[in-house]
């Protein structure tokens, strides 16, 4: 009876590769339907404009082009979106449509939508709109949108700090009191994106029945609410192929697209396609938000943090809509691993002229991260401390799990000290130091030697550094964590979190399975089918991916949204509970064909042993097909579907009015080690180690979590390294392509190597913890750390990023005479 | 203008009209039905688009149909036979190994990787890891941190050499053996042994 895991733990092969390596994924771009039209986004050239008029005759009169849509018929023909979940703390409702009205706020905003016969008609047609712009100055940095005289971007808020507000936990006055030093930073974090490969893309079609979009949305939720809102159609259904990447970048703005792309259906009355090009993705598709932080560390002498206080200015772009994203995610995170018990955090929302802010690889983590890295650093600096010694005295300790953070979080499990342990076993840290010794040592020698002489024998320029710090990722979205800021809101976003899954055995044996949520790319068949192989009992190769995600087939609910790091918890959960319901029908079904007691049954590759054997072809043509044999009050078939809630969402599903909320509902944890060289002369730096700890709870597939890992880590150290985006004075983005933007590449991203130190979570179906955009959160401060470790001569502090060479130079230049004559730089007088 | 080329696709020979701007990728996905070339950017940075032209690796987006003319084109379809359920057909060595490496997640941009293996393996069929990571610094994935790229690539060079990549069977004995990599201990450990500077 007992259920084995055969194949939980395993690296069983991927369900997904076979078809991805031949070519024959699907995505949105691959499919056609009869009399489809194609469709363009005519968009904004401006930063900051006035929209006087838009003249689309000439477009409109060039053969082949079907419909444009204008602004005075996007306002005509759909309805704002509704204030989204992901702005909470909006003062003033604002009417939000999919397209821009009367005003444009970035470049890159989408005007006008023109469809033709094909792609290359409807790109010719923009050419023959006429828009008429009366430019508006534009606001590019918080410092400038924050001014007096700034011009505002939205008249009804009546300036550009378009929210303000803060959190506080535990007595943070007294902890200041308490302390023997006070240590300040002011850190930044640029714009960055995960820039997924696929762009957006979208087909609509509306037919007598319904309003029907295939589109790469990671959350088909807000694509459904979005087009029923903005067209007032109830019949909609929500398609989602496979999907080339989202990182977060695909939740929420892609719904403007969504909505112009039917609208353009509905209007023409045919399929309409639309796919987003590269250039428009980097300058419209999103961005995650340059942070700056203002940090204050109550500390004692020897290293404790007795109380944080950050002043966080987000810079959210030219949209209301996502308002507060980066704020509130740093509830999931606000503590790190550490035992602080008094914090404050004050935030505010900054309106530029530049792009929206999207959910992001951990939106705002990295952030949070970084604020409690650097602190930790700059600590141990100014009390002349080792800096893993500074994060060690400040960790819960392991016997404290299940820990409750004191905004309301709870850890259920981990190890903190044994990740720092392995880590620096394994990134070999004490030969790092020694060779770091020595090198400093020679080159000093170098240089007392070259006196007098420094152009013949100029000292060696490549400074090695290390950076070790430690990070979580929490996992499961609770939907109604942003309430914790705005609890005057009268419409509750939703709480908790409810998804299903359906398993099905088919009436020849073979199983298939319907998830509740979307997947990018994270394997997910893979690893719902080995949860359901050992569950069964079959073998994986029998289990399969009904398809992808449809929301009139998926077992779908709040949290059936490829974000927030849900898989791990309601899918996994999902699919364990529906497939434990069908494992008991088959049992109870056998039991009486068997005419055999069900506790002296069991399952081995699809085959029931008792008395005698019965393979699951042989129940499934029962259960489908001979009613003489069912057992009485037996449902027929042999399908079952559960949704999935997490059991332990409780305390603090809804914020108490101490502004605590369980923000998230598992937190994996890792160390990371950097070893970098940074090259004086050119401000270059390389990454020679990168070496992970990481405790994700039980491991379904380890492959997975490995990839899941690798790659983003590789992402937050590239953008530590300086990928990121760059606007001009005028707000013009100046980092269209992928090499503009920095993208790293084989040669620059290191090879990661990853231990797994599973600690099972007690609270999850499996004791599985997230695994996903994990690494991304730590890792620019692990990059961070070990840049101004390697430029401790110069006694520079590393503040903000990217530390692109420039950046990198700068610093080095700016450092002091010491540093300077030590790596024969020049420097500034 | 429309222009009259013919061109030979995965062994198939193919006449078509086309406009003078129509891009090579487009010609392929959109005429052809070849939808496994993908579109990254279409300026020739990601090489999601990346195929095979008379033996040389090109961007299908900097390519135009019109310069095919007359060319042998081969994409990701015509690297293997295509499977039906229960048989997977026959792979090629790097596709096989992109599979058991795990070395891909949303697939989008895998087809270039594997057609950009394909021309390096047959310059170098034993390439050094640095090898491996300049020639195929012209593909940009975001989803793997390209380190089980890199590993299936080694491997399938190692498979070619040994002329064993089109068996099927040896994908189980690799699945069997990483089962047995991860079995019965806690912590699992992939250490590359890099050596500091």
């Amino acid at each position: 009876m007992e259920q084995g895991t055969r194949y939980i733990g395993r690296s069983v092969r991927s369900k997904e590769a076979p078809r991805h390596v031949t070519g024959r994924g699907r995505y949105v771009d691959d499919l056609a339907l009869p009399r489809m039209l194609h469709a363009c986004m005519l968009r904004s050239p401006y930063a900051h404009a006035r929209i006087v008029a838009v003249d689309a005759t000439g477009a409109a009169g060039l053969p082949g082009v079907k419909a444009v849509i204008t602004p005075d018929e996007v306002k005509r023909l759909s309805r704002p979106f509704k204030p989204g979940r992901y702005a909470a703390g909006l003062r003033v409702p604002i009417p939000e449509y999919a397209g821009a009205i009367g005003k444009v706020r970035y470049v890159g905003e989408p005007v006008a939508i023109v469809a033709a016969e094909s792609r290359a008609r409807a790109e010719d047609a923009l050419e023959l709109i006429d828009v008429q712009y009366d430019a508006l100055p534009a606001v590019v940095t918080t410092a400038d949108a924050v001014a007096p005289s700034a011009p505002v971007l939205y008249e009804e808020l009546g300036s550009n700090v378009a929210w303000q507000g803060h959190v506080s936990y535990g007595d943070v006055d007294a902890a200041f009191a308490r302390a023997d030093r006070i240590v300040r930073a002011n850190l930044k974090i640029h714009r960055y994106s995960s820039t997924p490969l696929e762009p957006f893309a979208c087909l609509a079609e509306a037919t007598p029945e319904r309003l029907t979009i295939w589109c790469n949305s990671q959350s088909p939720d807000v694509i459904y609410e979005a087009l029923s809102e903005a067209l007032g159609i109830d019949a909609v259904r929500v398609i989602v192929p496979d999907v080339g990447g989202g990182f977060g970048q695909k939740i929420h703005l892609i719904r403007k697209y969504a909505v112009l792309t039917a609208l353009m259906a509905v209007k023409t009355g045919r399929p309409v396609k639309w796919i987003e090009d590269r250039s428009e993705h980097m300058m419209a598709g999103g961005h995650s938000c340059e942070q700056e932080f203002d940090v204050e560390a109550a500390v004692t002498a020897d290293g404790e943090v007795l109380g944080l206080t950050i002043r966080d200015t987000d810079d959210v772009g030219g949209s209301v809509s996502t308002l507060t994203i980066h704020f509130t995610n740093k509830l999931n995170n606000l503590f790190n691993t550490y035992k602080v018990q008094h914090l404050r955090l004050e935030g505010r929302s900054v309106l530029t002229n530049k792009c929206p802010v999207v959910p992001n690889r951990g939106i705002g983590k990295p952030g949070m991260c970084f604020v409690w890295e650097r602190t930790m650093d700059r600590v141990a600096r100014e009390l002349g401390l080792d800096p893993i010694e500074v994060r060690r005295r400040n960790l819960v300790p392991k016997e404290q799990f299940p820990y409750t953070t004191p905004n309301g979080n709870i850890h259920g499990s981990g190890d903190y000290q044994a990740l720092l342990d392995r880590v620096l076993a394994n990134v070999g840290y004490d030969e790092v130091r020694r060779r770091q010794q020595e090198q400093r040592e020679a080159v000093a020698r170098t240089l007392s030697g070259s006196r007098g002489a420094p152009d013949r024998a100029r000292p060696t320029t490549t400074l090695l550094g290390i950076g070790v710090v430690i990070g979580i990722e929490p996992g499961g979205r609770n939907a109604a964590r942003d309430m914790a800021i705005f609890p005057q809101s009268t419409q509750m976003p939703g709480a908790g979190g409810v998804e299903g899954a359906t398993v099905k055995i088919e009436k020849n044996g073979s199983v298939v399975f319907t998830l509740g949520s979307p997947s990018c790319g994270q394997s997910h068949e893979t690893t719902a089918a080995q949860i359901i192989a050992d569950v069964l009992g079959v073998a994986p190769e029998r289990v399969s991916a009904a398809g992808t995600f449809d929301t009139a087939l998926s077992p779908w609910g709040i949290s059936s949204s490829n974000s927030g790091n849900n898989f791990h918890l309601y899918d996994v959960g999902a699919v364990h509970g529906a497939a434990a319901r069908l494992r008991d029908k088959v049992l109870t079904l056998a039991a009486h064909v068997l005419k055999a007691d069900r506790e002296s049954l069991r399952i081995e590759d699809g085959v029931v042993y008792g008395p005698a054997e019965m393979t699951f072809a042989e129940l499934g043509k029962i259960a489908y097909g001979n009613q003489a044999l069912l057992p009485p009050g037996f449902e027929p078939g042999l399908q079952a579907t559960y949704y999935y809630s997490h059991p332990h969402a409780d305390p603090l599903m809804l914020p108490d009015m101490q502004g605590r909320v369980r923000a998230q509902y598992t937190f994996s944890s890792a160390a990371h080690a950097a070893v970098v060289e940074v090259d004086t002369e050119t401000g270059r730096v390389r990454v020679v180690r990168y070496a992970i700890v990481s405790d994700n709870g039980t491991l379904i597939n380890p492959s997975v979590v490995d990839g899941q890992i690798y790659g983003s880590a590789a992402h937050g150290i590239s953008v530590a390294l300086g990928e990121g985006f760059v606007y001009d004075a005028d707000g013009q983005l100046l980092t269209l392509t992928l090499l503009d933007y920095g993208k790293s590449t084989t040669l620059e991203t290191p090879r990661i190597e990853v231990e797994h130190y599973p600690v099972p979570d007690p609270f999850t179906t499996l004791g599985q913890k997230a695994a996903g955009e994990g690494a991304a959160i730590p890792s620019p401060a692990a990059i961070a750390s070990a840049v101004e470790d390697a430029l401790a001569p110069f006694g520079v502090e590393v503040r903000r990023l990217p530390l692109s060479p420039e950046r990198v130079w700068e610093l080095i230049n700016g450092g002091d005479s010491v540093g300077r004559a030590l790596s024969g730089a020049p420097g500034r007088t | 203008m429309k222009h009259s080329i013919w061109l030979t696709v995965n062994g198939e020979t193919y006449e078509r009209e086309i406009d003078a701007r129509t891009l090579l990728v487009h010609l392929l996905r959109e005429q052809l039905g070849l939808t496994g070339t993908h579109v990254g950017c279409v300026v020739g940075e990601c090489g999601a688009c990346s195929v095979i032209v008379d033996g040389a690796l090109v961007k299908s987006c900097l390519m135009l149909a019109v310069q095919a003319d007359g060319c042998e084109v081969t994409t990701i379809e015509g690297l293997s036979t295509p499977g039906i359920p229960d048989t997977p057909g026959t792979l090629h060595p790097i596709q096989q190994a992109f599979i058991d490496r795990f070395a891909l997640q949303c697939g989008f941009c895998t087809p270039g990787f594997v057609m950009a293996a394909h021309a390096l393996l047959a310059r170098h069929p034993d390439p050094t890891e640095e090898q491996i990571r300049q020639v195929l610094s012209s593909n940009l994935c975001m989803c793997t941190g390209y380190v089980q790229i890199v590993e299936a690539v080694k491997e399938a060079a190692a498979r070619m050499r040994r002329g064993q990549g089109h068996r099927q069977g040896h994908q189980d004995e690799l699945a069997t053996k990483h089962t047995k990599d991860t079995e019965g201990s806690s912590t699992k450990k992939h250490q590359d042994q890099t050596t500091l500077p």
